[in-house]
């Protein structure tokens, strides 16, 4: 158990909020210098309480919050405004984002970089942008931030630099391996053009091919670190196109 | 009594939302030592609200019958339908006089992160409704929280497409609120939804 501490003003975003004992909410925030935390908000569910509106996902606020133990206890949470709330689809991929940290970052391990990409990410939902890009974009912070990010544009074995006109075989966990010399892709080792590899590597999204070989390439590497586990958000996204 | 009795009573107390073991134990020694009669209706009522209710066909809401009162008034507009989460917000919405249309509750929202989605929602039976073919605009007023938004969006992409006119609730400052003490969420969001005048 770490020392009782008191933080205050950290710019934090909740993730996911659910009922404790009568009248309390327990929230898993992300917040931006201790990474994803537990509080319980006491009272939040009364009518009257003054968190009800602001212990909401994906807007900014800032946090206070005391203890020691794996959940520690809410002082307060201020509103920072500044972002239209998400609506649509950019909604429920907003959801997919919250999942994704819930799922796969360790609670009180700091990522201010991937703190960052989602604060960013959560923006350009906010403003209307294209959907895919900015999941990519976030998917690809995600894995390097985590530290399961493996080379883009190396390949390897040979460490030489990926070349753009090459199609791939990406082997996760140890990077791209030129096509013509190994096995037909599947599911798990999906083909990529080197040119793909190099503009995601580059943050470059604008490509067709780049957008459709990158989804199918980070889908395959996030499906690897989930263990077998289906995202929730997924299948709703799933199950709507399918009503 | 025998122990094992009050074990069940106590235990069978816990499946209330927000019931621990102690608030439980003390719920059933009040029950028994102080309240017997109010035991035994809460025992009758309860029996008798599982026999009797049951979803109305119609708008989903507990009834009594097949097909709900409210449903079954000819005198509400078969037009409209409004879409609500839960049966209080049902009460809520009867209670501005302002709204002579019918009904249909989900008895939930959608809650990826919860595991609650369109299946398990039954939006299957909102959608078979919504096409009676009598419907002829939804209005969607589930919260203005961001799981009654994704509700909203999701029907309103599934109704859309069947080429319903789907309309919401809006939202804004409340009526007689001065700025000074409205939360700043909410006058920032009413500001992003501004109207021409
Ligand atoms: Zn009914």
């Amino acid at each position: 158990m770490s020392p009782k501490q008191r933080i205050e003003q950290q710019p934090s975003f909740v993730l996911h909020t659910y009922p404790w004992r009568e009248t309390s909410l327990i929230a898993e925030i992300f917040s931006r210098d201790h990474g994803r935390v537990a509080l319980v908000a006491k009272g939040a569910r009364r009518p009257q309480s003054p968190l009800r509106g602001v212990l909401m996902a994906f807007q900014p606020l800032l946090v206070d919050w005391s203890g020691g133990g794996e959940v520690k206890t809410l002082v307060r949470a201020e509103w920072q405004g500044g972002q239209p709330l998400l609506g649509g689809r950019a909604l429920l991929c907003g959801y997919y984002l919250n999942e994704l940290l819930v799922r796969l970052s360790a609670r009180e391990d700091a990522h201010p970089v991937l703190f960052a990409a989602y604060a960013d990410a959560l923006r350009e939902f906010a403003r209307g942008d294209a959907l895919a890009p900015v999941l990519r974009r976030f998917e690809l912070a995600l894995l390097n931030e985590l530290g399961y990010g493996a080379g883009l544009d190396v390949e390897a074995d040979s460490g030489e630099a990926v070349r753009p006109a090459q199609d791939y075989l990406y082997i996760i966990e140890r990077g791209p391996l030129p096509l013509a010399t190994h096995a037909a892709a599947d599911a798990e080792q999906p083909v990529i053009s080197g040119r793909s590899l190099l503009a995601m590597a580059a943050g470059d999204f604008s490509a067709a091919e780049t957008l459709a070989q990158s989804k199918t390439l980070l889908r395959a590497i996030i499906n690897h670190y989930l263990g077998g586990q289906p995202l929730q958000s997924r299948r709703v996204l799933k199950e709507l196109q399918e009503l | 009594m025998s122990p094992s009795a009050l074990d069940e009573l106590i235990d069978a107390l816990r499946c209330l939302p927000g019931v621990g073991p102690k608030s439980a134990q003390r719920m059933a020694y009040h029950l028994l030592q102080r309240d017997q009669r109010g035991a035994g209706r809460l025992a009758r009522a309860m029996g008798q609200a599982l026999e009797v209710l049951r979803h109305c066909e119609r708008c989903n809401n507990f009834a009594e019958t097949d097909v709900c009162v409210r449903c079954a008034d000819p005198q509400r507009d078969a037009t409209q339908l409004c879409v609500v989460e839960m049966p209080a917000d049902l009460a809520m919405m009867e209670q501005t006089h302002a709204y002579r249309g019918l009904y249909y509750v989900l008895m939930g929202r959608l809650s990826p992160l919860d595991g609650i989605g369109p299946r398990e929602l039954r939006l299957d039976k909102l959608i078979a409704r919504a096409g009676d073919g009598l419907v002829r605009e939804v209005i969607l007023a589930t919260n203005f929280t961001n799981e009654g938004e994704a509700t909203a969006h999701t029907i309103a992409e599934l109704l859309g497409a069947r080429g319903l006119q789907v309309s919401r609730l809006s939202r804004g400052v409340p009526v007689g609120g001065e700025l000074e003490h409205t939360d700043t969420g909410t006058i920032a969001q009413a500001l992003v939804e501004r109207r021409t005048l």
